[in-house]
């Protein structure tokens, strides 16, 4: 990453925010093509319902920025080998492109590389499965709309007694 | 000499130096400008303004490029600091980077700095406890360093007086080994917590369990107002820097208090090489300054010097400003300037579940927990080891989330997680023994990006400290057993020195200028008009985080220093 150094003027580049358009400036770990593929991915883990899903809230743009820029080299391998699995699974079990089956059609194929004997499709299952939960739950629409996260509490009780509802409802 | 050279002496003349601008040096600061001293502030790194410098403050969660992960190019730039609890995607600005200013570890050591107005006190971790008469009597009784030249009574008014202006908020205990302050409302206990006080009280008549005293406004009083401080809004991404100078730091509070007597120049970027010693006056003239950015140096002259670059870098100036006089360093005539370095060993830890208090939870954050005093050896000897630990605690309740399946019940389950029991966990944090073989001194080759001698670093644990990590694995796991705790897990994660962010000494203070540097004001011995009111001043270490002690030592030797000054003895 490049850190700016310590400038009386200039911020860090990240510091004047994280837009979803701003995640794009850099090089591309995938192409289009791939993206769009990873998008249907976790929109397949995450789907839209009454509330928007993973695709949406951009979480593979965030999946993306993660592998290339945090985790160890080799995930960027994991990510595009496994997206290749992805499509070729789709195509041999229902004959179609991944982005083009059913919601329970696309699920299997996410299930088979969950349970697959190759460990690589296994490690992709993983770790697209675990920053799309991440990136889902750290949305901004998921924290200001259903986990109603509070940035200035100004309060700490102790003691107090649960709550019968679940945190997505709303007040 | 010309008349233009006279100007320019004249013009870079203060009354008083105060070299850093962290929490010791800020308030030297206020301190000085408050008696009328026309007050010159160096600070080797950037300025950093109160709000306006704190570039991720008001950022979002979702606002973070990798939502507070470190990128691996910084991680692998920076293994030392990627070490520190502090240091993530939302901190990084206020971190020396691990090659900025380059050290040599003769042993492993973890040296965390911030190079910037403020210094470190814009990311330290807010525990203001005070020593108590246990922890200045202690090297005289348990025979180890030198006698402290002071005693509790010496600092009780100043630990007062630093504890009204910087807002500590605490309960008054009533224990003699963590005398009671100036105290704003105390933070709140949880259920599980407050059972775990209960259980020790009852079981234990030396042992307590307190709230931590902490620099967080609970309650702003006029004086607080008048900083432009507010009440602590229960953020806890406090190193980012609070917009509400909700927790003490030198940003915050005492530099634009300082700065608003119209008495003090703020100068950053300007790293101290050396203090000027003139043999014919037989006391410090100035220092030498190199620009950071231009490389250009500078003198500045004044009266009075107080050297608080934090406790290492303080060492480092000292050790560099050489002279005839002084050929070891300035005050060095025993040869132990830079050594009796000593830490806290904050190695072992542990953790436990509890299954009660269902029925209950926690509301809001808490940027802050209780804390246990120290109550190995305190009244006689009675272990093996030296000198003991205290400990912080807390307790939460955990929050499960079923990660299951695909799809839309995947997706609900995530923002419906439901409650799991308590968690309790607690740290130690361990009184180390000065020794002289712990100890810093200049390299003799190498220099740092400024050709000034690179810090050689030599410090280690030793025997004693490894005593301590077992007792307090020991005491813990019989105080949470007889808690009803579960599923106790002991640690010692053999973190290196340096990582406690608490190093202090090699200048230490004592009675007799043969075995130490410093005498009870904080001055130097064989240089009157050099002081060093920073960690490394410190005789001994106590287990209390430090910095209330550097504060209050420092408003205690400007006071003496100025008034010195007008006996015309400096």
């Amino acid at each position: 990453m490049a850190m700016a150094a310590a400038g009386l003027v200039s911020l860090p580049a990240w510091a004047n925010g994280w837009t979803r358009a701003t995640v794009q400036t850099g090089k591309p770990l995938l192409p289009a093509v791939a993206e769009a593929l990873l998008a249907e991915v976790a929109e397949t883990i995450l789907p839209a319902t009454e509330t928007p899903g993973a695709k949406a809230l951009g979480v593979h743009q965030f999946i993306q920025k993660i592998v290339t820029d945090c985790l160890e080299p080799s995930a960027q391998q994991t990510l595009s080998k496994g997206l290749t699995a992805v499509e070729s699974l789709a195509q041999q079990t229902y004959g179609k492109a991944f982005a083009a089956g059913d919601a329970g059609q696309r699920m299997d194929v996410l299930k088979t590389m969950e349970q697959s004997a190759d460990a690589d499709q296994k490690a992709f299952f993983g770790m697209v499965k675990g920053l799309t939960i991440r990136g889902y739950l750290t949305s901004e629409y998921v924290m200001t709309n259903l986990t109603h996260f509070e940035f200035a509490p100004g309060r700490y009780h102790g003691c107090v007694p649960v709550k019968q509802k679940p945190i997505s409802a709303k007040e | 000499m010309s008349n233009l050279a006279i100007d320019a002496v004249k013009a870079a003349t203060y009354d008083a130096i105060v070299i850093g601008s962290g929490i010791s040096g800020g308030w030297a600061a206020k301190e000085f400008t408050g008696k009328g001293l026309r007050t010159l502030v160096l600070e080797r790194g950037r300025d950093v303004k109160h709000v306006t410098d704190y570039p991720t403050t008001m950022m979002q969660p979702w606002e973070f490029e990798h939502r507070n992960q470190l990128p691996r190019a910084v991680r692998e730039a920076n293994p030392i600091i990627s070490k520190c609890y502090a240091f993530y995607e939302g901190t990084t600005q206020f971190f020396v980077k691990d090659n900025e200013h380059p050290y040599v570890q003769e042993k492993p050591f973890d040296w965390i700095r911030g190079y910037q107005v403020g210094g470190k006190s814009l990311l330290w971790a807010r525990q203001t406890q005070r020593w108590s008469e246990f922890d200045f009597e202690g090297p005289a009784r348990d025979g180890f360093a030198v006698d402290w030249p002071i005693r509790y009574a010496d600092m009780a008014p100043w630990y007062s007086y630093v504890e009204k202006f910087a807002g500590i908020s605490g309960n008054k205990d009533g224990l003699d080994t963590l005398p009671d302050g100036e105290f704003l409302p105390p933070h709140e206990w949880n259920c599980v917590e407050s059972h775990f006080q209960k259980q020790v009280a009852a079981r234990y008549k030396d042992r307590h369990v307190i709230m931590g005293r902490c620099a967080h406004i609970t309650k702003p009083q006029p004086i607080h107002l008048q900083q432009g401080r507010a009440q602590c809004q229960h953020r806890t991404i406090c190193e980012r820097g609070c917009p509400y100078g909700g927790y003490f730091s030198s940003n915050a509070s005492t530099l634009p208090w300082a700065a608003r007597t119209g008495k003090m120049t703020l100068r950053p970027n300007a790293v101290v090489h050396s203090i000027i010693y003139d043999e014919k006056k037989g006391k410090a003239t100035g220092v030498r300054v190199i620009d950071a950015d231009t490389k250009q140096m500078t003198e500045y002259y004044a009266r009075i010097i107080f050297v608080n670059a934090a406790a290492l870098n303080t060492n480092l100036i000292l050790l560099n400003s050489t002279s005839n006089r002084f050929p070891n360093g300035l005050g060095n005539d025993n040869g132990l300037l830079g050594k009796y370095v000593a830490f806290h060993n904050y190695r072992a830890g542990i953790s436990a579940e509890y299954d009660g208090f269902l029925e209950s939870t926690t509301d809001g954050r808490r940027p802050n927990s209780p804390y246990i005093p120290r109550f190995r050896n305190v009244y006689k000897q009675e272990t093996g080891f030296l000198r003991g630990y205290a400990a912080g605690f807390s307790a939460g309740r955990m929050s499960r989330t079923n990660q299951e399946g695909l799809g839309a019940s995947l997706k609900e389950n995530l923002v419906n997680p439901t409650l799991g029991g308590w968690y309790v966990g607690s740290h130690m944090m361990g009184e180390t023994i000065p020794k002289e073989s712990n100890y810093v001194a200049l390299d003799s080759g190498l220099k740092d990006p400024f050709g000034i001698p690179q810090l050689k670093i030599s410090i280690a644990y030793d025997d004693n400290d490894d005593q301590m990590v077992k007792d307090y694995q020991e005491q813990m796991t019989e105080m949470f057993t007889a808690a009803g705790f579960k599923n106790i897990r002991v640690r010692d994660d053999k973190r290196n020195p340096g990582l406690d962010i608490h190093e202090m000494g090699g200048v230490r203070m004592g009675r007799d200028p043969k075995t130490s540097l410093l005498n009870k004001w904080n001055q130097l011995h064989a240089c009157k008009n050099v002081f060093v009111t920073d960690g490394a001043c410190m005789t001994s270490t106590s287990t209390q985080n430090p910095s209330l002690t550097y504060m209050a030592l420092t408003a205690r030797a400007v006071d003496y220093a100025v008034k010195e000054m007008k006996k015309a003895n400096l």
